[in-house]
């Protein structure tokens, strides 16, 4: 029993805008005798667009029209008609996350591109998406080693480290191809960010619009943003700079780094030998790629072929981030999808609680997100029991019962998400328990904290599983 | 000078008398350690072994200079192979060889044991016998182990309710080990799943020295719509806990085996027994729905 879902990802960077349709093939991989174990099994893109430029109405704002004329055009080459999509996500990344109309661009293009497109933000889940888009987080794993890659986009540089697959840092710079524009093959300035500024005062280099800078200036400023990616991986050492280029925290991860590589439209010129007109874009981009490539840093270091560059990100958002529940869940289908449901995961040591204090601590969280966030539904996330007892199960039914039922207004589901392989059990155990009439929605195998929000999609392989998407991840330690 | 002869003899004196010394030493706490209990000499209580089983196969490991333990520890993760045990020349190590014959006697023992009466009496399951006597006999008489005797069918006529949707009964099977293991989660999980499900459940029992098709006398004699069975899979060196659970709707005798729906490999290195038992009161369910069981069911 074989299913193809197709799932889209749009990736709208600070450069490029791009496309790509992929399917994903899921199967029951368990024996006919065994409980069924659906897994995705394949993946495969099947139509990939046209590299468009980011079309930008002004410094501060994006040309949504203009966007969504490309994506039409888009589905339309591709002959995929939006009700073929499945699921799938909307990414908006680099610098053109920061424009003024962001966010609502991307949730009108979310609905736009299919039912369970959905929109995704924040510079740790770019570092992430690139990362498997590329390839890094599947070669950790089937080495079973460490990889960094770093995404070099227009607007931003996105690393995420894996280990054996999985993700453990991410970090965010800024630093990309296009944070210097010029308006001719001269070098005068279009456009000069005002982190590239800062690095550039920083090396006693001027910019200023509408001036021109010498190719030795430019190579200079090159150099010096190779060098800070090598100062967050603690490649060199560091200065008090990289501090300044960073958009949120840096890289924690003080263990082995096995191999390094790298992606994004930058990485793409990081090998090419070819002497072609350097500034063919009017931006730094293909001399920070040959600036990075011939770097000492690099010389003692294992690089691996990323398997996207600059289709890394687009890639990634659509093939890898749609996950599958475990098998054996309880769902009501007839409220799927749900989206945007935020995450309240009960505290770890809240969890080895007897019942009576679990069920308070569940109801004061829950009291103390509502007053956060306006948002009315909401998902408990635990992790769970191995092996749970018939008794554990019920305690826990009970106790979440008694947390939640009453904050909950008539009629709003019960969402559980828990890790372990426990969903069926624990769905069943809160209906036998449960007072007011209320659908109970219980996934498990999925792997949740605070400040992510889960999509959950309409049934597959009927109805035994669902498809789940996890945005914004805030990567804590 | 002094000759090698000499020195050779010396050499051989010092040796001796560290070996000597050695062995005096080692009987000395040999018998000072097993004065103290009224054993015979030579014998240690059970009690002070160390289980080897309780070590889980997939943490066993024993490669000396790993090139990557945690690669290797995360590839035996799926599988209770014996793999990572490394060896003395063509041979097992000595605890691999100790460990092999632990998980043999274990199978052995699940086997040859029976379902204690304590735990029937405390899950409320009264209990019938088929043809077979002993275990012997139920080894080497399948045929006997799926039919009762004219009373053993008149007790569980006269204590059971009549014409139930879902009969469910409790076996030891091959494995008495795997009831003991599970039986306490996975009966009342199905039995809140089936009830959540608002259909109309028989009264459980248990049947000794019981096979598969006995569910078939069972469904006929009480004219159940769907029987269940949870019974004691064929252990093997993995565990001695899994438990499996047959289904048929309107099981009768001499029906093909492909109208049993079966879920096995129930124990806690498998599939949780609570979780299981949630799942198999959804299959019940889809039984009745489509009147229909094993490979006439779809899923």
């Amino acid at each position: 029993m074989r299913e193809n879902i197709f799932s889209v990802g749009i990736d709208i960077g600070t450069s490029t805008t791009q496309l790509v349709f992929s399917k994903l093939i899921i199967e029951n991989t368990a024996s006919i005798m065994a409980i069924p174990r659906i897994q995705i099994i394949d993946k495969e893109v099947v139509y990939r667009s046209d590299i468009h430029f980011t079309p930008l109405l002004s410094e501060t704002q994006i040309d949504g029209e203009a966007i969504r004329k490309i994506i039409e055009l888009e589905y339309r080459k591709a002959e995929i008609p939006f009700e073929r999509i499945d699921t799938g996500a909307v990414i908006i990344t680099g610098e053109t996350a920061r424009k003024e109309n962001a966010n609502e661009i991307i949730n009108t293009l979310s609905g736009l591109a299919g039912d369970f497109v959905v929109a995704t933000a924040g510079p740790d889940l770019e570092g992430i998406i690139a990362g498997k888009g590329a390839g890094a987080a599947k070669f950790s794993k089937e080495r079973s080693c460490t990889v960094v890659n770093l995404d070099i986009g227009g607007g931003t540089t996105n690393i995420a480290i894996f280990k054996n697959g999985e993700v453990v840092d991410t970090a965010c710079l800024d630093i990309g191809g296009r944070l210097i524009k010029f308006e001719d093959d001269q070098l005068k300035v279009a456009y000069a960010s005002n982190k590239i500024k800062i690095l550039a005062k920083d090396i006693g280099v001027d910019i200023q619009v509408g001036k021109r800078l010498s190719v030795d200036e430019v190579e200079g400023l090159c150099k010096r943003m190779g060098d800070i990616l090598a100062e967050s991986l603690g490649m060199i050492p560091q200065t008090t700079l990289l501090q300044e280029m960073l958009t949120g925290t840096p890289l924690k991860w003080k263990q082995k780094i096995d191999y390094i590589s790298f992606s994004g439209g930058v990485a793409d010129y990081m090998f090419n030998k070819s002497s072609a007109s350097l500034f063919k874009y009017g931006d730094i981009g293909i001399l920070l790629g040959k600036s990075i490539g011939s770097s000492s840093w690099l010389e003692s270091s294992k690089v691996i072929q990323a398997s996207e560059t600059i289709g890394a990100t687009v890639v990634g958002a659509g093939t890898h981030t749609t996950e599958i529940s475990g098998s054996t869940i309880t769902i009501e289908s007839s409220i799927l999808p749900i989206k945007n449901i935020p995450i309240l995961r009960v505290n770890p040591e809240d969890e080895e609680l007897v019942s009576d204090q679990l069920s308070c601590k569940i109801a004061e969280r829950l009291d103390w997100f509502r007053l956060e966030n306006d948002q009315q539904l909401v998902a408990l996330a635990m992790k769970g029991l191995k092996n749970p007892s018939f008794q554990q199960i019920q305690q826990l039914a009970k106790a979440i019962i008694r947390g939640v039922e009453e904050k909950l207004r008539d009629g709003e589901p019960l969402i559980i998400v828990v890790e372990n392989d426990m969903a069926k059990i624990l769905g069943q155990g809160i209906h036998a328990h449960l007072v007011s009439k209320r659908d109970v929605i219980c996934i498990d195998s999925i792997k949740v904290d605070n400040g992510d929000y889960i999509d959950i999609g309409k049934p597959l392989a009927n109805g035994k599983v669902v498809p789940v998407i996890i945005k914004t991840l805030v990567f804590n330690y | 000078m002094i000759s090698e002869q000499v020195i050779k003899d010396m050499v051989q004196q010092i040796v001796e008398k560290m070996v000597m010394d050695k062995k005096q030493s080692d009987e000395e706490n040999y018998f000072t350690e097993t004065d103290t209990n009224s054993q015979p000499r030579g014998c240690m209580d059970d009690e002070k072994l160390k289980d080897l089983t309780e070590i889980k196969i997939q943490d066993y490991f024993t490669v000396s200079n790993p090139e990557n333990k945690e690669a290797y520890l995360q590839l035996k993760e799926s599988t209770p192979a014996r793999v990572g045990i490394w060896r003395t020349g063509p041979r097992y190590l000595t605890d691999t060889l100790l460990r092999f014959r632990a998980d043999h006697a274990v199978a052995m023992d699940a086997v040859f044991t029976y379902v204690s009466e304590e735990l029937l009496e405390e899950m409320g399951l009264f209990s019938v016998n088929t043809l077979c006597h002993d275990k012997d006999e139920y080894m080497t008489r399948p045929d006997l182990g799926r039919k009762f005797s004219e009373e053993s069918i008149e007790r569980i006529k006269e204590k059971c309710i009549k014409s139930p949707q879902v009969q469910i009964y409790v076996s030891d099977g091959l494995s008495s080990t795997a009831i003991e293991a599970n039986i306490k989660d996975i009966l009342p999980s199905i039995m809140q799943g089936l009830k959540n499900y608002g259909l109309k459940i028989g009264t459980p029992f248990f049947v000794k020295h019981g096979r598969v098709p006995a569910m078939d006398v069972i469904s006929e004699v009480l004219d159940a719509e769907v029987t269940v069975v949870l019974i004691g899979e064929r252990p093997g060196l993995a565990t001695g806990e899994s438990m499996s659970c047959y289904m048929a709707y309107r099981g009768k005798v001499g029906m093909p085996e492909s109208r049993r729906t079966v879920i096995s490999n129930i124990h806690k290195g498998g599939t949780s027994a609570t979780e299981a038992g949630a799942h198999i009161a959804q299959i019940v369910k889809e039984m009745i729905e489509q009147k229909a069981s094993g490979l006439d069911l779809k899923l």
